[in-house]
């Protein structure tokens, strides 16, 4: 234990107070070629015609690439996992989100590459677009995903996550109060200082060195060989400098495209993306739509939960199953429910694809979850740390899906809050701990929820 | 034309219209500055000009005359490190490390113009520069470290003493 609680340096302070720190963007090859996109204007449409004659033939592109350069045009990000693929590397018939790539272009400078991209000839029939998953479920809201609305290929293809607990019907009948709560926060995007960016070099062995940004280094080979259709053995990626990512480089936006344009056009080539592109085109987190009722009792206990999670996706499913499925497991926050009925839904709408970021659909649940338990006592005219304490995960509860609590922290850490704001808590709630519940801490309704800590 | 940079003076092959940021970058190979938005918002490309802080991504490098141009790569070496340097990875300042350089040459202004430790005004001096990882508190505390005239152990990190009040939270 050398470094746990000691203050060492960091191993690469050095090198950032230099300048010395090489990111993908500071690689130097010589003879790179500039790529640059061209992306859908709008938020859905039918392409009607895509014609790259004029670009191709214009001096100094070296390649251009769409759809039909592309060996496996679809690979889902969690293919891997079995989830079945529903995204085009490139748009080929349809558009879904205003910035989809449908081309991109390779030339010798930056200023050559965007005048091919100009000079590509796209026309498209635009169609309305689905903005917001409160519609999605409209019968005249247009169908907006070959799979319909929402994704519908969770586990014995059920069309929503879905949790069931206890006796939910019992649990409101026996309520003294309902208190209910809709919770709506806002897509937010990354913004790393660093825009998405990746050089690919052809090597003269006939494999590809990838300089590559992400946040995912060897998840982003997967992606990029199975588009390409090639073994893991001709890909060398070259990563682990990120300028910042939290969560927005976990999808592979520019490795795939950028190999495919280094193949076709025999030269090394780069892509950075504008600010302008990073804020409009790159994957945010999710907007979330969540609805919460709780059955409760006027003394603050909380014995049932009703909620409805509405997970807007963007186009294309990506990791939000994956997303969703860790926002189902969190939904009664740090507190134990015994009466549960969740269902969520990943939504597809035309936005841009939505992907992780810190805390990948736990810190939407968090938040409403919180904001809920502040809202239960304020309905109750009760102390909020106190009802927050009364319904705290203790050791031997259960979570939402099963897993029985070893080491839960709810109490010791509301009482530390109460004790950083000044807030006075009665001897009951100052003297609590998180042992297992036993007397009037273990009400009838929660006896079934008591698990055995020591077989978890 | 020529241009002055950490001391040396190249003969520029751009375009008088072409950005500093792209010459440095391009032309130079110096790649401290960054192109982190290109239009003069996220200060990540910020290179001193005679001395002031400015965005070489807005300047053309025609209109800089026989103006002297530093980078973080002038400042110092690995083994012989400005103090603001010394300060910014002591104090753990750089996380990610792509706006460290233009956040650095901005607080190496500051404190050469006499700026004191006082946080509010570091705070307004380092104000266009934009950094996503560290929330600002442990820069700030490198900068006003160097102003207090500390002297730094780079075999460690230094414990943060955590600081209330900074944008106007009071």
């Amino acid at each position: 234990m050398k470094a746990v609680g000691a203050r060492l340096p960091r191993y690469d302070g050095v090198e950032h107070v230099t300048g010395r720190t090489t990111f993908v963007d500071d690689v130097r090859i010589p003879g790179t070629l500039w790529v640059k996109a061209l992306r859908s204007p709008v938020h859905r449409a039918d392409i009607t015609a895509l014609d790259t004659g004029a670009a191709e033939s214009m001096k100094g592109v070296h390649a251009v690439i769409t759809w039909k350069d592309v060996p496996l045009l679809e690979y889902g990000h969690l293919s891997a996992l079995g989830i079945p693929a529903d995204e085009p590397l490139l748009a080929k018939d349809d558009l879904r989100y205003k910035g989809q790539p449908i081309a991109l272009v390779a030339a010798e400078d930056e200023e050559t590459a965007l005048e091919a991209v100009d000079a590509i000839k796209l026309d498209v029939s635009e169609k309305p677009a689905l903005l917001d998953v409160r519609q999605a479920f409209d019968a005249d809201a247009p169908v907006i995903h070959q799979w319909g609305n929402w994704y519908p290929h969770f586990e014995a293809e059920m069309d929503r996550r879905q949790i069931r607990k206890g006796d939910i019907d019992k649990a409101f009948d026996q309520a003294d109060t309902i208190v209910q709560g809709v919770y709506r926060p806002a897509a937010i995007e990354h913004v790393p200082l660093e825009t998405q960016v990746c050089q690919v070099v052809p090597e003269a062995s006939g494999r590809l060195t990838i300089y590559s940004c992400t946040q995912a280094l060897y998840f982003s080979m997967g992606v990029v060989a199975a588009h390409l259709q090639i073994p893991l053995n001709r890909l060398k990626l070259v990563g682990g400098t990120v300028g910042g990512g939290f969560g927005g480089k976990v999808d592979t936006a520019t490795e795939t495209m950028c190999s495919l344009l280094a193949l076709k056009s025999g030269r090394p080539v780069k892509w950075r993306w504008t600010r302008e592109e990073e804020f409009l085109c790159s994957s945010t987190r999710a907007p979330w739509h969540m609805e919460i009722a709780d059955a409760v009792t006027s003394d603050g206990w909380i014995v049932g939960r009703k909620m409805l999670t509405l997970h807007d996706s963007g186009a294309y499913a990506r990791f939000s199953p994956y997303g969703l499925t860790k926002h189902s497991f969190h939904h009664t926050g740090a507190y134990t429910i015994p009466n549960l009925s969740f269902d969520g839904y990943v939504v597809f709408t035309n936005r841009v694809p939505t992907t992780a970021m810190r805390g990948f659909g736990v810190t939407s649940v968090s938040f409403a979850a919180e904001t809920h338990m502040s809202r239960v006592a304020e309905v109750l005219g009760l102390d909020p740390y106190e009802v927050r304490l009364k319904n705290a995960n203790r050791i031997g509860d259960t979570s939402p899906n099963g897993v029985v609590y070893t080491d839960p922290s709810t109490v010791p850490t509301i009482q530390a809050i109460a004790d950083a704001m000044g807030h006075e808590l009665s001897a009951e709630y100052r003297t609590m701990n998180r042992h297992q519940r036993e007397g009037e801490l273990l009400p009838e309704h929660l006896v079934t929820q008591v698990g055995n800590p020591e077989e978890h | 034309m020529n241009l002055t940079v950490n001391g040396s003076t190249h003969e520029i092959e751009s375009g008088a219209l072409t950005s500093l940021l792209d010459v440095l970058r391009e032309e130079l190979g110096i790649t401290s500055p960054k192109a982190g938005c290109e239009q003069g918002g996220c200060g990540a490309c910020t290179v001193l000009v005679d001395g002031a802080p400015r965005r070489s991504c807005l300047v053309p490098v025609g209109a800089l005359g026989n103006a002297e141009v530093t980078t973080v790569e002038g400042l110092g070496a690995p083994d012989d490190l400005a103090p603001i340097q010394q300060a910014f990875t002591h104090h753990y300042a750089a996380q990610c490390g792509f706006c460290t350089a233009g956040m650095m040459l901005a607080a190496h202004a500051y404190v050469e113009n006499g700026g004191s430790d006082d946080q509010h005004a570091i705070a307004e001096a380092l104000g266009g520069h934009v950094c996503r990882c560290t929330g600002y508190v442990k820069i700030i505390e490198a900068v006003a470290a160097v102003a207090r005239g500390d002297s730094f152990d780079l075999a460690t990190t230094a414990a943060s003493p955590g600081m209330t009040n900074i944008g106007g939270v009071k």
